[in-house]
C-alpha cells in the first residue's frame, strides 16, 4: 500500500471487461515526506475520492481480486482509503 | 496501471503457443509532462516495454498497461507475459486540464 494524491481521472471505453464501470483516477505516489515520487499511475476508485485528496492505494492485485471477487482481472491499483487529515 | 504510448509493434517469428491471438506492442512509458498533454516526442526517457495486447492498441495510442503477476492473471493457461495492455485511453483530465486523444 502506498500513499498517493489524486491528480485527475481518465476515460477509457475500450478496456478489459473487469474494469468496465469503474472510475479510473490518476494517482501521484507520494514518499514519506509527502513529496511526489515516481510517475502517476491509474487506479480504480470504489471510494469516490475527489481530485486533490490524499489516498492510500494498493499495488498488489491479490487484494483487488478478492475485493472484486474475480480471479481473472489485470487490475492491481485500487483506492483503499481516503485520508481525513 | 501505468500510462504508455504505443511507438511500434513487435512481430515474433516463433513464439510460445499460448501467445496465439495476441499481438505485441512496443510501448514507451509516459511521464508527467506527456500525461498532461505537452507536445513532446512520443519516446520518453524511461526504458521501453513490450506489452502483450488483445485489446487492439495501435501506433500512437495511449494505453494503460499492467506489469508483474497481474499481467498474466487473465489467461486460462499459465502464460509467460509480464506486461499486459488492459485499456485504451480516450481522454485524460490531469491537473485541471482535459485533453482527448
Amino acid at each position: 500500500m502506498i500513499r498517493a494524491r489524486v491528480e485527475g481521472n481518465v476515460v477509457s471505453t475500450v478496456c478489459h471487461q473487469t474494469m468496465k464501470g469503474w472510475r479510473l483516477l490518476i494517482c501521484q505516489p507520494l514518499d514519506g515526506d509527502g513529496k511526489d515520487s515516481g510517475q502517476p499511475v491509474m487506479a480504480i476508485d470504489p471510494q469516490g475520492a475527489g481530485v486533490g485528496s490524499t489516498i492510500v492505494i494498493t499495488t498488489d492485485g491479490k487484494g483487488v481480486r478478492e475485493f472484486l471477487g474475480v480471479d481473472k482481472t489485470p487490475i492491481r491499483n485500487m483506492i483503499l482509503a481516503i485520508e481525513d487529515e | 496501471m501505468r500510462f504508455g504510448k504505443v511507438i511500434g509493434k513487435v512481430t515474433l517469428s516463433d513464439s510460445d503457443p499460448t501467445y496465439i491471438g495476441g499481438r505485441f506492442l512496443l510501448v514507451s512509458p509516459m511521464d508527467k509532462a506527456r500525461i498532461s498533454g505537452e507536445d513532446l516526442p512520443p519516446v520518453s526517457g524511461q526504458p521501453d516495454v513490450v506489452v502483450y495486447d488483445n485489446v487492439g492498441g495501435g501506433l500512437g495510442d495511449v494505453i494503460g498497461f499492467v506489469e508483474g503477476g497481474e499481467a498474466s492473471a487473465t489467461f486460462d493457461k499459465p502464460t509467460p507475459v509480464d506486461a499486459f495492455n488492459c485499456a485504451l485511453i480516450d481522454e485524460i483530465t490531469y491537473q485541471g486540464r482535459t485533453h482527448t486523444l
